[in-house]
């Protein structure tokens, strides 16, 4: 029987000594909060608002955390079903309206009440806004920032091939055209257009005067005569010989393939620009950003957005917290300050994003300070006059993988391209019609 | 006749070694390459046909894998991680499967059924469920939420129930009758001769545990608390496709494992292969 | 049945369940007690948020009128056929060959294990990075231009290849291990019978591994069953192949994490688990046949 003692003991030392670890040192009388994002290059842009919050209220600590994307959506699912969600949190267009439809998120309409009632109509746009709203029109997140696909173009190849670099008035076919003639000239790839939607087929079913969703964002226009003709222009791409196969994309990514010179250009979101001029030293120079080419000959219809054949996707995030959480009045007060000119224009200072307060915008040039070679990065701010909203409605969590799957066929060859846009037309229906029945 | 059996010895010998150094060739060769490319700059990986040996030893792609990863966490609570793991499937399990080879008592079969189900249960199903655990003790992003799923093993449990099985029945008896109690006869004279398989079970739930992805990046998001694995695949998300950052971060990760079991290979093969069941 | 022995059974009871109390009580929390919602919410929809609605047997009939779970369902078949057999004989000959007398035994055993201590996602990274079509070290030797990963008909093979050659060394030290368990003297006797070295293999080395072969075999056919890990880091979403590589539970993954139909997903589990648990019934069966506990 001693023995026996001797091992309960052990066991409870064990169990001590994993509490012992497992309890983290909070014994401060301050208060924690964690801020949760999926994106470990904003980390410190989110950490200077952060340290620019404490400092004006040192009894706060605010404790940032990154997590990749697809972990990011299960673990803020699971935790808020047990109402344990993090203090603070990035809300993405797709999912927002899932939650806030639900009831997870706050509801920050009235944050700014005591500033100003009409504080987000001033300072942010229609597209910030709506991306924040919830299907009530209530916003359940301060708007973050805002974003657009550009074109992106290695001049030392087009120099080779003796192509004029892209222009603002570039269209579809000088796309191709230059695409060939590189490709002619160098062997290497031209433009490279993958499976992708908000970088990739849904800025051309816009541009050819289609649309995914309709504006009330309840029913599917895949087989628009617009969004056909985009999708046609766009996936039949990569049937030409100066464009790679999706097979070559599911092994190399198209900004891998851009960097090592295999390719003259992508597209590629204004997100990524200051990581990619950090990552890749040997390559500044010789790269420049372009406008999205235009379709010369749109299909316009009631739908239509009547833009010259232009479109670029936008989208933007905002800042969540959860709607009974345990610290909400301090989380709301945070996102309150998030929302704010100066802490917006800490973030774009930190490369972190262009920010949505208006008249911030210009504040992410600074991400590129650090190099001598510049990008025009004009371009990104001129696109947002012709943006469209990133397209989600609350099926879109469902609907979203499906669709991917139907493209995914079409490009493996199993299935025509009507086909496919038929399936997608009727998934993106039924997924919607059954979101709005349950609610 | 003397002859030809020399004859088949010697052309068993070749044969012996002709497919052990194809098979070490075959094994060793994915670790050589992954060296090669971490040295190397993204279009010279990119290169057709390829180089086999880099320009010039490019340490640029580990400073952006330190940069990125804080390994020196990473390193500690994967050690951590694996310690306290290994402990508690070895206490738990020994327990468990002494008692079902050797002892009797209601429910066993029934209870012993449990232990097999969970088996087959795919540790996928429990990911929401225990992270709502933990998360409802305010325990994620620590130690502890990483040992968590593993505070007990049922594959511990039926490996070690064999191991007790191979002993005689006859042993157990013989101390019994010397006056010993069950405990006893399990912690005395029965656990010390399963060492080889304690060993081995040590060996796997390390592996095991060292190899984890999904749970430690759903439960630990925190940077510092996050395990070698879920960092690497953190790296992998943001260099994509770009696998000379991603060669050299895997074999930073790798480093102190593989020196540790180069130190130790004599203990780790023979701690499984050693001469037990004596 | 007389009292004395009853109270010494008594005990024994006691004592048998004292010991696997952790154990039970740590199985049912952690993972019986989920397993049992999850068998609940294969017969629901998921609305979101752990808010659930009884619809009956409707995933069932989606799940077994859907291509793309049988596709699943052989998809997770081949790579066992692919995986076990041949895996497994392969750690046997490892195992068999470091069991000679050769030199160099400790590098030997040294290499073959290595992949043992190295993270499955480094792994995964470098087989991809090998495996690539366009600049992959493998079509380069081969000469070829062979889509390993991203070709409907290698998808699988090539997620095989790297379980396989991941798996050997953890597979070969458990064997070895039960090699060198054998007696010497066994071989002795035999030998001095005249019994040839492939006779011996048979007669004397597989009856005497094969309590170790058998939990070898158990443990490598549940793992494989349940393969998800390894598809999860070698293929993207945009892999064209990927409905032909995926495996039951990477699909439950899809289904369950990415698009949130947990009912749906939770059918998959159910099914994936009945399969699993039907092979495995086989196995205990089918052992008293080839396995042999006590010579």
């Amino acid at each position: 029987m001693r023995k026996l003692s001797r091992m309960t003991a052990a066991t409870i030392v064990l169990v001590l000594l994993l509490s012992l670890i497992g309890c983290s040192s909070s014994a401060d009388k301050k208060t924690h909060l964690t801020f949760q994002i999926w994106d470990v290059y904003q980390r410190p842009g989110m950490q200077a608002m952060c340290d620019a919050y404490t400092a004006k209220h040192p009894d706060v600590v605010i404790d940032v955390q990154a997590t990749s994307w697809s972990e990011y959506w299960t673990k803020l699912e699971a935790s808020a079903e047990s109402n344990t969600m993090p203090d603070i949190f990035w809300m993405h267009t797709n999912q927002l309206l899932y939650y806030a439809d639900f009831g997870m998120l706050a509801d920050v309409t009235d944050l700014y009440d005591d500033v100003d009632p009409n504080y987000y109509e001033e300072h942010f746009t229609e597209i910030s806004r709506s991306n924040a709203s919830g299907s009530d029109g209530r916003l359940y997140g301060v708007p973050k920032d805002k974003d657009n696909g550009l074109l992106v173009y290695n001049k030392e190849m087009f120099d080779a091939a003796d192509v004029s670099y892209p222009t603002d008035d570039w269209t579809w076919e000088d796309l191709a055209d230059a695409s060939q003639k590189i490709h002619d000239k160098t062997g290497k790839y031209g433009f490279m257009a993958y499976n992708d939607d908000q970088l990739g087929y849904w800025c051309f079913a816009y541009q050819a005067g289609g649309h995914i969703l309709t504006a009330d964002r309840t029913k599917a226009g895949y087989t628009n005569p617009g969004t056909v003709k985009g999708m046609e222009f766009y996936v039949n791409m990569q049937k030409e010989d100066w464009c790679p196969g999706q097979t070559y994309f599911a092994e190399t990514a198209p900004g891998t393939a851009f960097f090592s010179e295999e390719g003259a250009m992508y597209l590629e979101g204004n997100w990524n620009l200051p990581q990619l001029m950090e990552n890749y030293p040997e390559m500044r120079g010789k790269w420049d950003l372009a406008k999205l080419p235009k379709c010369a000959d749109p299909i316009e219809d009631d739908e239509s957005l009547d833009q010259d054949g232009r479109a670029t996707i936008s989208n933007g995030l905002c800042y969540s917290t959860a709607a009974h959480g345990k610290k909400r009045d301090i989380a709301l007060d945070v996102i309150k300050y998030f929302g704010t000119e100066e802490a917006q224009r800490i973030q774009g200072e930190n490369g972190a994003a262009i920010p949505a307060y208006i008249g911030c915008e210009e504040s992410w040039r600074a991400a590129f300070d650090p190099y001598d070679e510049k990008l025009n990065l004009d371009i990104i701010f001129e696109q947002f006059d012709y943006a469209v909203q990133a397209i989600y409605n609350s099926a879109s969590p469902k609907w979203k993988s499906l669709v991917l799957d139907e493209l995914t066929n079409v490009y493996a060859g199993k299935q025509d391209l009507m086909t496919g846009l038929e399936n997608m037309e009727r998934i993106v229906n039924t997924e919607t019609a059954k979101k709005l029945a349950d609610q | 006749m003397k002859k030809s059996l020399r004859r088949s010895y010697m052309m068993n010998k070749l044969l012996t070694y002709f497919f052990l150094i194809l098979g070490a060739v075959i094994m060793i060769f994915p670790f050589v390459w992954m060296i090669l490319t971490s040295f190397k700059t993204v279009p010279e990986s990119m290169q057709i046909p390829p180089d086999i040996l880099p320009k010039q030893v490019n340490l640029d792609n580990f400073k952006e894998a330190i940069a990125s990863l804080p390994f020196g966490n990473l390193y500690l609570n994967t050690i951590l991680m694996v310690f306290f793991r290994v402990i508690c499937a070895v206490v738990f399990s020994s327990m468990a499967g002494y008692a079902f080879a050797k002892l009797k008592f209601r429910g066993k079969k029934l209870l012993f059924g449990i232990v097999l189900v969970q088996m087959s249960l795919p540790s996928q199903i429990f990911i929401i469920p225990q992270y709502q655990m933990v998360a409802k003790m305010g325990m994620a992003n620590t130690i502890f939420a990483l040992v968590f799923p593993g505070l007990v093993s049922a594959f511990g449990v039926f490996f070690l129930r064999q191991a007790y099985m191979s002993i005689p029945d006859e042993v157990g008896e013989a101390a019994y009758l010397d006056g010993c109690n069950q405990w006893q006869t399990f912690y005395k004279i029965m656990f010390p001769l399963t060492g080889t398989s304690v060993a081995a079970l040590t060996i796997f739930t390390a592996v095991f545990a060292y190899g984890d992805l999904m749970w430690p990046l759903v439960v630990n998001s925190d940077l510092k608390m996050m395990t070698l694995s879920s960092g690497l695949s953190t790296l992998r998300g943001q260099f994509t496709t770009n696998f000379p950052v991603l060669m050299a971060g895997s074999l930073l990760a790798m480093l102190p494992m593989v020196v540790l079991y180069l130190i130790f290979q004599r203990q780790f093969v023979e701690g499984i292969a050693g001469t037990g069941g004596k | 049945m007389n009292k004395k022995l009853s109270a010494a059974a008594k005990r024994e009871e006691r004592w048998g369940w004292f010991m696997i109390a952790p154990t039970i009580i740590g199985l049912v929390v952690l993972n019986l007690w989920p397993f049992v919602q999850t068998l609940y919410s294969s017969f629901c929809e998921h609305l979101g948020f752990g808010h659930y609605k009884f619809i009956g047997l409707q995933n069932y009939k989606d799940m077994f009128g859907n291509t793309e779970f049988w596709k699943a369902t052989w998809n997770t078949v081949y790579f066992c056929i692919l995986t076990v057999p041949v895996g497994i004989a392969l750690a046997l000959l490892v195992a068999l060959l470091l069991n000679a007398h050769v030199k160099f035994k400790g590098g030997f055993r040294t290499i073959f294990f290595l992949p043992l201590v190295c993270a499955p996602a480094a792994i995964a990274m470098v087989w991809r990075w090998i495996f690539n079509t366009e600049y992959g070290i493998l079509n380069q030797i081969l000469g070829g231009k062979i889509q390993w990963i991203t070709d409907p008909k290698t998808a699988v093979l090539a997620v095989a290849i790297v379980s396989v050659w991941s798996s050997i060394g953890y597979d070969a030290v458990l064997l070895l291990a039960g090699l060198q368990n054998i007696p010497g003297t066994l071989y002795e006797a035999s030998g001095l019978d005249g019994a040839g070295k492939v006779r011996q293999f048979f007669s004397i080395t597989l009856p005497m591994v094969s309590p170790t072969l058998f939990s070898v075999l158990i443990m490598r056919l549940m793992a494989s069953m349940k393969i998800y890990d390894l598809i999860y880091m070698m293929a993207d979403e945009t892999n064209p192949a990927l409905t032909d590589m995926q495996s039951l539970m990477y699909l439950f993954y899809r289904s369950s994490f990415v698009a949130g139909d947990r009912g749906y997903g939770s059918a998959i589990v159910i099914w994936t688990v009945g399969l699993i648990l039907l092979v495995t019934l086989v196995q205990f069966q089918g052992q008293k046949k080839w396995v042999t506990y006590d010579v």
